[in-house]
C-alpha cells in the first residue's frame, strides 16, 4: 500500500516540477560546491593520508621514501612497554576527565550564580576573558604564579607551608596544569549554561517554591535535570578540547616534562612528527586518539539517549 | 549519478590544489643568475653579522649566483625545514644540528657529498667535528660549529671548601660536589655543588655522555642499537645518582642562570658558555671562572661529548654544483690575515672551536684565554655525538630515564635498561 502511494505519488509531480527541482538541486550542489572543496583538500584527503600514513614508515619530505610497515606502527603504539600507552595516553585522559570534571562543575556554579546576580553581563564578560586571551598568555601568567618564588608559593609560605614544585616536581605538574586549562574553560561554558539557565521557565520554580521547594530542591530537581542539552553540549566540547589539547602544556612545561608527567599524545605526535622525522608512528597515535574520542562522545550521546535527551 | 561527480570533480581539484602547494620553489630567473637559499638558525649577534659579511662578500665576487640567507631560530630550524622541505620550498643550502643528519639523510633530504669535496673533508677536518656530521660513512656536507663539553668550576667557592686544584677523579669529582653544597635551614639549596643538567633541548644527557665517555662507554651502536645499558653507563648514573640522594646537585637549578652569581660550586657544560660567561660575569669573570677536564672513574682518564652543526645542499636543489661551490668557497677562503680560514674566524669570534684542524691549531698556538685550552683539547677525545635515524628520539629516552633519576630518585640500572628498550635502531 505504501509503495503504490509512493508510486502514485511520485507519478503525480508534474514534469514542470522536477525540472525544478533539479535546477534547485544543482544549484544547491553548485552553492554547496566550495565548502564541499574545502571539506575534500583540508580535512578528508589529509585524513585519508592520514591512514596511509599510520601503516607506513615515512620520514618526512619525500613521499619516494615512504614504505608499506602495515600494523608494526600500531604494535609500538600500543605496547605496554613503550611511553604512549602509559604514561602519555592516562595523562592525556587524566588531563581531559580532570580538566573537564573541574570546568564543568566550576561553570555551572559560576553559571548558577550569575544567574541571580545584579550586572549579569559584567560577570559574564570577566569570566569569558580567559577564553579571549591566548594560551601562550595565559600559560606565562600561571607559570609564573607557579614558580618558587612565585604568587602561589608566595602565600603558601605566610602561611608556613614550604614552596611546592608545581612544574618541576612530576607528582604535581600534571594536577597543576589540568586546573590552569580548566580555569581557562569555564568562561565559554559558562556562556552557554547561562543560556541553558535563562531557558528554563520561571513558573517551575515559582509552582515548586509554592510546593514549599528549597533552594537546594530547586537546583537538583529543575535546574540541573533542565540544564541537560546545554551540560551535554558543554561536556562533548570540552572532552574534545582536553584530549587534543597541548598548547598549554607546551608553553608551561616546554617539553611534557619533568619525565613525561605532562605529556599527551597530542603534543607526542608533534614531537614525533617533526622532531622524530616518524611521521607513521605520529599518524597511528593519531588514529588511536581519534578512536578513543570518538568513543567517549559516542558514549556521552549514548547516555544522553537513554535518559530522553534530545541529541541531534 | 551528478553526486559522484562532484565528488569527483572536488578530488581532482583537492588534488590540484595540493599539487599546487607542493610545487618546487623555483630558483633561477630568467635572466640567467641563479639564486640560491641557505636557511640557517644564525638569526642574530655576531653569528649572523659574520655570516652575512662572507654572503656579502660571495655576492659582490659572483654576480651570476647570488646567495640569499633565510634565518630562523634554532628552535624552529627543524621544523622550519620539516614544513618547507614538505611543500616544495625547502632552501638550496640547509644548515642543521648533526644529530638530525640522520633523519635528514633518511628522508632523502640532503644531498650527497661530491666525492672530491667529501676526500678534501675528511682530509682537513678533526676527527670529533667529522664524527659529528657522519652517519654511518656518509658525511652530509661540510662542518661548522663544534663544541666540546668540560667541567666549569667556580674557584672561589673550590678554594672556600679547601680544595686547590680541580676533580681529577669521579670520587674527588663527588667530594667537592659535597663539600661545595649549601642549604638553607628549610634544606633549599643556596650552592649547588655539581650542575648535571642544563638550559635548552640537551638537557641532563650532555653531561652524562660526557661522564660515559670519562668512563669508556659509548651512547650507541652504529647500527642505532643502545650500548649505555652496561657497566660503564650504569657507573655513570649511579656516580650522577648519588649526587643526587646526597643532594649535591639537583635538577631545578639552571647553572647558566645561576652560575654567575655564585649559586653553583661547578657544571658540565659546553665550550659556548665561555663567551656568556664573559659577558654576564665581566670581572669576575677571570678571577672566578676556571674549566678543566670532566674526569673519570680512575686517575688520568677524561671524557667529553663533541656536538656539531653541518651545512649541506639539498637533495631537490636545482643548482647543486653552484651551491657546492659557494660552500667550498665559504669554508676554503681565507681571512684577511692570511691564518685562517674567514669561516673558522667567524666561529672562534663566537667562543666556538673552528672544525678545521689547521685553524684549530692556529688559535691553539695564541689561546687569549687559558679557560679555552681544555675545550680545545678537548675536541681531539670527545665522543662525537651520534646521529643516525632514531637518534634524536633515542636522546630524549634517555634524558627522560636520567631525570627519573636525578628528580624521582628512580633505581639507576632500572632507568637505563627502560631507556635501552625504548631506543628503536631504524
Amino acid at each position: 500500500m505504501t509503495s503504490a502511494v509512493g508510486r502514485v505519488g511520485t507519478l503525480a509531480v508534474p514534469a514542470q516540477r522536477v525540472g525544478k527541482l533539479h535546477r534547485e538541486g544543482r544549484a544547491a550542489y553548485l552553492f554547496l560546491s566550495p565548502a564541499l572543496l574545502f571539506f575534500c583538500v583540508f580535512l578528508i584527503l589529509p585524513f585519508l593520508f592520514a591512514i596511509v600514513l599510520a601503516f607506513s614508515d615515512w620520514g618526512g619530505f619525500d613521499l619516494g621514501t615512504l614504505r608499506w610497515a602495515g600494523a608494526a606502527n600500531f604494535g609500538d603504539v600500543l605496547s605496554l612497554d613503550g611511553t604512549f600507552v602509559k604514561p602519555i595516553l592516562v595523562n592525556t585522559l587524566l588531563f581531559a576527565f580532570g580538566s573537564v570534571f573541574l570546568a564543568t562543575f566550576g561553570s555551572v556554579l559560576v553559571a548558577y550564580c550569575i544567574d541571580r546576580l545584579a550586572f549579569q553581563g559584567f560577570w559574564r564578560v570577566l569570566y569569558f576573558l580567559p577564553v579571549v586571551a591566548t594560551v601562550v598568555a595565559i600559560g606565562n601568567v600561571w607559570k609564573m604564579m607557579y614558580q618558587p618564588a612565585g604568587l602561589i608559593n608566595g602565600v603558601l609560605n605566610k602561611l608556613g607551608v614550604n614552596s611546592v614544585g608545581f612544574l618541576s616536581d612530576a607528582s604535581y605538574a600534571l594536577p597543576s596544569v589540568t586546573v590552569v586549562h580548566a580555569w581557562a574553560s569555564i568562561g565559554g561554558a559558562v556562556l552557554i549554561l547561562t543560556a541553558g539557565l535563562k531557558a528554563i521557565p520561571s513558573q517551575y520554580y515559582e509552582a515548586a517554591e509554592v510546593d514549599g521547594a528549597g533552594s537546594w530542591h530547586l537546583f537538583w530537581s529543575i535546574t540541573l535535570p533542565l540544564l541537560r542539552p546545554a551540560l551535554l553540549f558543554v561536556l562533548i566540547t570540552q572532552f574534545i578540547g582536553g584530549l587534543q589539547s597541548f598548547a598549554l602544556i607546551i608553553v608551561m612545561t616546554g617539553d611534557g616534562g619533568p619525565v613525561n608527567a605532562t605529556n599527551v599524545a597530542a603534543f607526542e605526535m608533534y614531537q614525533r612528527a617533526f622532531k622524530y622525522g616518524a611521521w607513521g608512528t605520529a599518524s597511528a597515535m593519531a588514529m588511536v586518539l581519534f578512536v578513543i574520542i570518538l568513543a567517549i562522545t559516542l558514549l556521552q550521546l549514548w547516555i544522553a539517549r537513554r535518559r530522553g535527551e534530545e541529541t541531534s | 549519478m551528478r553526486m559522484a561527480k562532484c565528488l569527483r570533480l572536488a578530488v581532482v581539484l583537492g588534488l590540484l590544489a595540493t599539487g599546487a602547494a607542493c610545487g618546487g620553489g623555483g630558483s633561477g630567473s630568467s635572466d640567467g643568475k641563479v639564486e640560491l637559499t641557505l636557511l640557517s638558525h644564525y638569526s642574530d649577534g655576531p653569528s649572523k653579522e659574520g655570516l652575512d659579511k662572507m654572503i656579502q662578500q660571495w655576492n659582490n665576487e659572483n654576480p651570476n649566483v647570488q646567495v640569499k640567507a633565510q634565518v630562523v631560530k634554532f628552535d624552529d630550524l627543524l621544523t622550519t625545514m620539516t614544513v618547507r622541505q614538505t611543500g616544495g620550498r625547502g632552501a638550496d643550502i640547509v644548515s642543521a644540528y648533526g644529530l638530525w643528519g640522520g633523519q635528514l639523510m633518511k628522508a632523502n633530504v640532503v644531498a650527497k657529498v661530491p666525492d672530491e669535496i667529501a676526500t678534501k673533508i675528511k682530509a682537513e677536518y678533526s676527527p670529533a667535528a667529522l664524527g659529528a656530521v657522519t652517519t654511518g660513512d656518509t658525511l652530509l656536507g661540510y662542518p661548522t660549529e663544534l663544541n666540546t663539553y668540560v667541567l666549569f668550576y667556580n674557584k672561589k667557592i673550590l678554594a672556600a671548601a679547601g680544595i686547590s686544584k680541580p676533580p681529577a677523579t669521579w670520587a674527588e669529582l663527588a667530594d667537592a660536589a659535597r663539600k661545595t653544597v649549601k642549604r638553607d635551614a628549610k634544606g633549599n639549596i643556596q650552592v649547588e655543588g655539581l650542575s648535571l643538567i642544563q638550559d635548552g633541548d640537551n638537557k641532563s644527557v650532555h653531561p652524562f655522555l660526557s661522564l660515559l665517555d670519562a668512563a669508556g662507554g659509548t651512547f650507541l651502536g652504529p647500527d642505532g642499537t643502545p650500548r649505555f645499558d652496561n657497566a660503564e653507563g650504569k657507573a655513570a648514573l649511579k656516580f650522577e645518582s648519588e649526587l643526587a640522594a646526597a643532594k649535591a646537585t639537583n635538577p631545578s637549578i639552571m647553572p647558566t642562570k645561576q652560575f654567575r652569581s655564585g649559586g653553583v660550586a661547578m657544571a658540565i657544560q659546553a665550550g659556548w658558555w665561555i663567551g656568556s660567561l664573559k659577558t654576564q660575569m665581566k670581572d669576575k669573570y677571570a678571577s672566578d671562572v676556571g674549566v678543566a677536564a670532566i674526569p673519570g672513574p680512575a686517575a688520568g682518564s677524561k671524557g667529553s661529548l663533541a656536538y656539531g652543526f653541518f651545512m649541506g645542499v639539498n637533495q631537490r636543489s636545482k643548482h647543486a654544483d653552484e651551491a657546492w661551490k659557494f660552500l667550498t668557497w665559504m669554508n676554503e677562503h681565507k681571512a684577511s690575515d692570511g691564518k685562517v680560514t674567514e669561516t673558522g674566524k667567524w666561529l672562534a669570534d663566537q667562543g666556538l672551536i673552528p672544525p678545521r684542524t689547521a685553524d684549530q691549531a692556529e688559535y691553539k698556538k695564541s689561546l687569549s684565554d687559558p679557560n679555552l685550552a681544555p675545550i680545545y683539547d678537548a675536541a681531539t677525545y670527545a665522543m662525537a655525538e651520534p646521529n643516525q635515524p632514531g637518534a634524536y628520539e633515542a636522546k630524549t629516552a634517555l634524558h627522560n630515564s636520567i631525570m627519573g633519576v636525578l628528580a624521582n630518585g628512580k633505581n639507576p640500572d632500572e632507568a637505563l635498561t627502560q631507556a635501552a628498550k625504548a631506543v628503536k635502531p631504524q
